[in-house]
């Protein structure tokens, strides 16, 4: 396990002309992440996404609550959780004035790599920054800015990356590009956590996630385990004898219903019953006129968990 | 800490070059009071002996410098926690001192080059100082700067805000700075304002600057003014780097 954490907590008190007001930013948060996976913390705005990273990342001591992360003690042993990751923050931490390739460097440097000249190309070759590598970062687009905050996170190679919102902001052809390269993360084994408020994200790109709101996990689990939670998939069939075939088809499902001329079956596992599903049908010689499979999605997850929509809470604007 | 700090200044530094047209800009503020302010200075109080003048004017300049350019960077870090690059660097092994110690480090640079500026055209103008004064001098420059970038960083990182801090800035800034004498001597002015000037702390260095480009070593001031900037350096680098220990709330 790369990060184990338990409990954390985090109330944050500001004093202003009207009082002291507190927020509890996280309150009790707790997180497996295996090796090699990429998990994701899925949550609306201000749900406490970016206080949790910063508390496995070193920046926020927790009230309370305790941590292991890349095999170190997150209390004890902050120096050494720190140089076992990268951490690319929702602002990006790149310098305006300075290249990418000179920005990169230098991190580099600050993290004792052994050979600096082959990491940085190497980093600047995978993430697609040669071609501007020595331009001021101030000139590049939103995009290539973002992927050098990556850049900048991996120059040391670390087992364990934090992204907080990588994508937030990019168009959706460049989300897709940034997809690709995390994903290329989980090849060489770089366990990666990061935060999104997009669906999509989290079902394309996560192995495991876990959905936050107003600083605690509602659900987690696999994309799949937690919309199965809610009603798995729905395979839709229009055949000549919609009776016999709710019949012959029960087995496989947790409800079959009838409506009009539609026969909905319930399964748990559209993807794995609908082969032996078609199987059956043919073997007792039930004609289909049409099939369609439906999934419930991670926002009917957030719907059931909290009585909200994630798409309503301006998280998608 | 050290491997660290060198680390810092070094990257600093060659990020200041690439860009080097801001600090020439930084360079023409001392310059221009020199020109602009040091002839009616001279012609007001010294009968047009711009060498006297410069005896008393020039040590007043140079604190001022030192504050100015000094407290201006802390801008710079506003820019830097908006940008995340504080952050990042703060989540790196790096020690955290270091990573403020390496940009002091990097205004101490620039401000000795600037006050070199000056001295050269001061020296131009009819200013006359010996070797022991003016490394004195320089090194009380580079305390009063120390200072001043402890100060302004550490108003960073706690109002993390530009518009903010720029008000404090000049709502403490303006007596203190008036008060300093760095302009004008306090000694021209009544007894009681002399005395409320005693009480704040630019008033030292300038005091010591000018007994020093007087030649008085033995001077009480002078003694004085290193040790107040030295402990107010001190308290002021501390804030700072506690500052940057809280970054994130
Ligand atoms: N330094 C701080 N001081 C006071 N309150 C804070 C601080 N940081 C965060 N908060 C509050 O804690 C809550 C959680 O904030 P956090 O930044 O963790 O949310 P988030 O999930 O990252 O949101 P977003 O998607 O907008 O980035 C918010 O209500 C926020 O206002
Ligand atoms: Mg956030």
């Amino acid at each position: 396990m790369i990060i184990d954490a338990r409990e954390l907590r985090k109330t944050f008190t500001t004093k202003s002309r009207k009082g002291t007001q507190t927020v509890e930013a996280v309150k009790e948060v707790s997180l497996q992440v295996d090796k090699g996976q990429i998990y994701g913390v899925l949550g609306p705005n201000g749900a406490g996404k970016t206080t949790t990273i910063r508390m496995l990342a070193t920046l926020i001591t927790p009230d309370s609550g305790t941590a292991t992360v890349a095999g170190h003690n997150l209390l004890k042993e902050p120096g050494l959780v720190r140089r076992s990751l990268g951490y690319v923050s929702q602002a990006g931490g790149v310098d305006e004035n300075v290249s990418p390739r000179a920005q990169i460097t230098f991190g580099a440097r600050i993290y004792g790599v052994a050979d600096v000249e082959n990491a940085v190309e190497s980093v600047l070759k995978r993430l697609d920054l040669v071609e501007f590598a020595d331009r001021p970062a101030r000139t590049l687009s939103g995009g290539q800015k973002r992927r050098v905050a990556i850049g900048l996170g991996l120059v040391h190679s670390p087992p364990l990356l934090f992204l907080d919102e990588p994508t937030t902001g990019l168009d959706p052809q460049n989300r897709a590009n940034l997809w690709d390269r995390i994903a290329e993360l989980r090849e060489q084994g770089t366990s990666v956590l990061l935060s999104t408020h997009y669906l999509e994200e989290a079902d394309a790109l996560c192995d495991r996630l876990a959905i936050v709101d107003h600083g605690v996990i509602v659900a987690e689990g696999t994309a799949s385990e937690l919309k199965r939670q809610i009603q798995g998939d729905v395979i839709s069939l229009r055949l000549d004898d919609l009776g016999r075939g709710a019949e012959v088809l029960a087995p496989y499902a947790k409800e079959t219903r009838v409506d009009d001329d539609l026969l909905r079956v319930y399964v748990d596992d559209g993807e794995h019953t609908l082969p032996s599903l078609l199987r059956t049908l043919e073997e007792r010689q039930l004609q289909i006129k049409s099939i369609a499979m439906t999934s419930a999605t991670l926002d009917d997850v957030f719907l059931a968990k909290t009585g909200r929509s994630l798409r309503d809470t301006g998280a998608e604007s | 800490m050290i491997r660290d700090t060198w680390l810092f200044f070094g990257y600093e530094m060659r990020a200041l070059m690439r860009n080097p047209v801001w600090p020439l800009l930084g360079l023409m503020q001392p310059v221009l009071y020199l020109l602009l302010f040091a002839p009616l200075f001279a012609g007001q109080a010294f009968n047009g002996d711009m060498g006297k003048a410069l005896d008393v004017f020039a040590p007043g300049m140079l604190v001022m410098t030192a504050l100015f350019s000094s407290f201006t960077a802390g801008y710079g870090t506003i820019m830097e926690l908006k940008s995340g690059v504080l952050e990042r660097l703060a989540v790196s092994p790096a020690s955290r001192p270091s990573i403020l110690l390496g940009r002091m480090l990097r205004d101490t640079v620039m401000l000795l080059v600037q006050s070199a500026v000056f001295l050269v055209l001061g020296f131009v103008l009819g200013m006359r100082i010996g070797v022991v004064a003016l490394l004195l001098m320089l090194l009380l420059m580079v305390a009063t700067g120390l200072m001043a970038a402890g100060a302004a960083y550490g108003l960073a990182l706690a109002t993390k805000d530009e518009n903010a801090m720029g008000s404090i800035m000049q709502f403490v800034m303006l007596p203190l700075m008036l008060l300093s004498g760095a302009l004008l001597p306090m000694a021209y002015g009544p007894a009681w304002l002399e005395k409320v000037a005693w009480f704040t702390p630019f008033y030292h260095p300038t005091e010591a600057g000018r007994a020093l480009f007087a030649g008085d070593f033995g001077d009480f001031n002078v003694l004085l003014g290193f040790v107040i900037m030295l402990g107010l350096a001190a308290l002021t680098i501390s804030w700072s780097v506690r500052g940057l220990r809280r970054l994130a709330g």
